[in-house]
């Protein structure tokens, strides 16, 4: 790995020393998850240059639909034109930099600054310039004075993701066999996926790593953090059951996933509890054989991409009386808003040809149990918004976490899917691996 | 005592209930075919005639029926929903109340019963806390043994919310 390098001042160049020197042994500093100077690096070398989650194909499927969306602080207008392209352009009028967008979605030909007048397509271009000969002359060629565009935008099954870095990758090569796991959901159904609504939005002071790691490794948390769910009898009786999985991470990535079945002894319907009609579309609809194998003994599915989007597809029901299982699936954006401050974008999606009646009770699945009122995630922001205040403090920062479990374990040879796999789901292997892939673009 | 006071009456004891944590008395204040939702709002341009703006049909905060607020309730009393113990200190004001002429339906005589509602919300030790402001949209249907909400629609004044969590009623 790297040496840290100059340009950072002393003191983050010490402090990364140690987070480097930490994170093979399974050592991480505290202060990681809350430090103003680590995260205006945080935001120029890892938000700055990676691909970052922006919408589903869904929330905007006709020509003139929009949503606003950001990368760090920057607004982009998310939007389809007319020609049926999708572009995110930047919130700002090119003329004195106001907004030209005054909603969060919608459908629109053109959007008009309210400043001066300057009005553009939907496609950026500019087309209008109030008492544009009177003003300006024969000057101003508004060929170069359209909305500028998010550098790169590219899009996997329907998820669209913007790169503030016109140098980066291609997002297909920024996946790399991650795309394995993410067509577990995306490739479910020949249809794809469809969100239900827009996303709900809150924040809570925490950092985008901690919490970013419930849905990448921690399975251990379960026992504890969602015990009241247990004792519901909404999660399985055994409190180890997050366990019984495998954990897989992507080298060099910074993706991971858990794919977890039941518990042993425990009944539980296959491939989540979905309807039959769907897992028998599955099985031609997955591009692999072990793809439909692996997702017919999956109960519970995360993945998570570096740097900050989640999936979570866990079997649940609508209430803890209901009879039989509604699995729940949400997509995540884990947005940083500043150091110990984060806003959750959480979107509920479905298969487009999921039964009606399915469609209704995932939504209800998904509400009770995650999001903003969410009885799991309820607890999880609670716990995370402590830990990223202890991070902070003078005698705490200094604590090193243990990011040792499942240190000794080795790869699980017979997993058919890509990636290093762990039998046991126990383990922070997903997040040494997140850490190692954070350094290197800390440091590059 | 009037129709009118008597529904007062119901929405301040609610809010007594729900500052104090008394949550099992709460639920027997609600009809058993209770619907209970806090829609999703979002930021848009001023329509024509105006009105309230971005109160989303398709997303909520919480879509609610009698089972699963009472599955909230119980998970609250497990002892270990973590999100709610220590407890938040809430303080419901509500104001602005305005009701409806009642109205005859198979289940009983039911009123629309408008009101403003301020959530204080204190945590810890801290010294800040959250505000949290709505209206609310209720039916009060009158049944044996008193008034029940029959059902609720929150219209939030935020659209992403200034709070880790919804962990407790409105």
């Amino acid at each position: 790995m790297a040496r840290v390098k100059t340009g950072l001042s002393p003191r983050l160049s010490r402090m990364l020393e140690e987070l480097q020197e930490g994170v093979e042994d399974g050592l991480v500093p505290a202060w990681i998850f809350n430090d103003p100077e680590l995260f205006e690096l945080e935001k120029e070398r890892i938000f700055s240059r990676s691909w970052v989650y922006l919408a589903h194909e869904s929330e905007i499927p006709k020509p003139g639909d929009y949503v606003l969306r950001y990368v760090l602080d920057n607004p982009y207008i998310l939007v389809r034109g007319e020609d049926g392209v999708v572009r995110a352009l930047l919130d700002m009028c090119r003329h004195r930099g106001m907004r030209v967008c005054r909603a969060e979605l919608g459908n629109a030909s053109h959007f008009r600054c309210p400043f001066h007048g300057w009005t553009y397509r939907n496609d950026g271009r500019l087309i209008g310039v109030p008492a544009e000969r009177e003003a300006f002359g024969q000057d101003l060629n508004k060929e170069e004075w359209g909305l500028v565009p998010i550098p790169r935008l590219e899009a996997f099954d329907g998820m669209i993701f913007g790169n503030l870095d016109p140098g980066a990758p291609s997002l297909e090569e920024w996946l790399g066999d991650i795309r394995w796991y993410l067509e577990l959901v995306t490739k479910r159904s020949p249809q794809g996926l469809e969100v239900l609504g827009p996303p709900q939005r809150w924040v809570v002071n925490t950092d985008w790593k901690l919490a970013l790691e419930t849905f990448l490794s921690d399975s251990y948390h379960t026992l504890m953090t969602h015990r009241s769910l247990i004792e519901l009898g909404i999660a399985p009786k055994d409190a180890k059951y997050a366990m019984y999985g495998e954990q897989i991470h992507i080298p060099g990535k910074g993706h991971g996933s858990m794919v977890v079945g039941a518990p042993p002894g425990a009944k539980l319907p296959p491939f989540w509890g979905y309807p039959e009609e769907m897992l028998e579309r599955a099985r031609t609809s997955y591009p692999t054989r072990e793809q439909f194998e692996t997702a017919r003994e999956t109960r519970i599915l995360l993945v998570t991409l570096f740097p900050n989007f989640s999936f979570h597809n866990p079997i649940r029901k609508p209430d803890h009386k209901y009879q039989g299982a509604v699995p729940m699936l949400t997509f995540r954006v884990w947005h940083p808003l500043g150091p110990g401050r984060i806003e959750i974008f959480s979107w509920a999606l479905v298969e487009k040809d999921a039964p009606e009646w399915f469609k209704e009770k995932t939504r209800l699945s998904y509400l009770r149990f995650f999001g903003s009122s969410g009885t799991f995630e309820q607890d999880d922001t609670e716990i995370w918004s402590h830990v990223a205040h202890n991070a902070a403090t003078p005698q705490g920062r200094h604590l090193r976490f243990n990011y040792r479990m499942g240190l000794k374990l080795e790869p699980d040879p017979n997993w058919p899917g890509p990636g290093v796999a762990y039998g046991l789901n126990f383990t922070d292997a997903n997040m040494r691996n997140f850490h190692r892939r954070y350094l290197e673009m800390l440091l590059a | 005592m009037d129709r009118t006071q008597a529904l007062l009456n119901c929405l301040y004891h609610e809010a007594e209930l729900l500052d104090e944590g008394r949550y099992r008395e709460w639920l027997a204040l609600l009809a058993e075919d209770v619907r209970y939702r806090v829609p999703v709002r979002v930021t848009k341009e001023r329509g024509p005639e105006g009105g309230l703006s971005g109160v989303m049909e398709g997303m909520y905060h919480l879509d609610e029926d009698y089972t699963s607020l009472e599955m909230r309730v119980a998970r609250l009393e497990t002892g270990f929903a973590w999100a709610e113990d220590p407890p938040s200190r809430l303080r419901h004001f509500v104001t602005n109340v305005r009701i409806g002429e009642p109205r005859p339906t198979p289940k009983g005589e039911e009123s629309e019963v408008r009101s403003n509602l301020l959530i204080f919300r204190s945590r810890w030790d801290r010294p800040d806390y959250t505000f949290l402001s709505a209206e609310r949209r209720d039916i009060w249907r009158r049944e044996e043994g008193g008034w029940r909400l029959a059902c609720r629609t929150v219209i939030l004044d935020s659209t992403t919310l200034p709070t880790h969590n919804l962990s407790f009623f409105f």
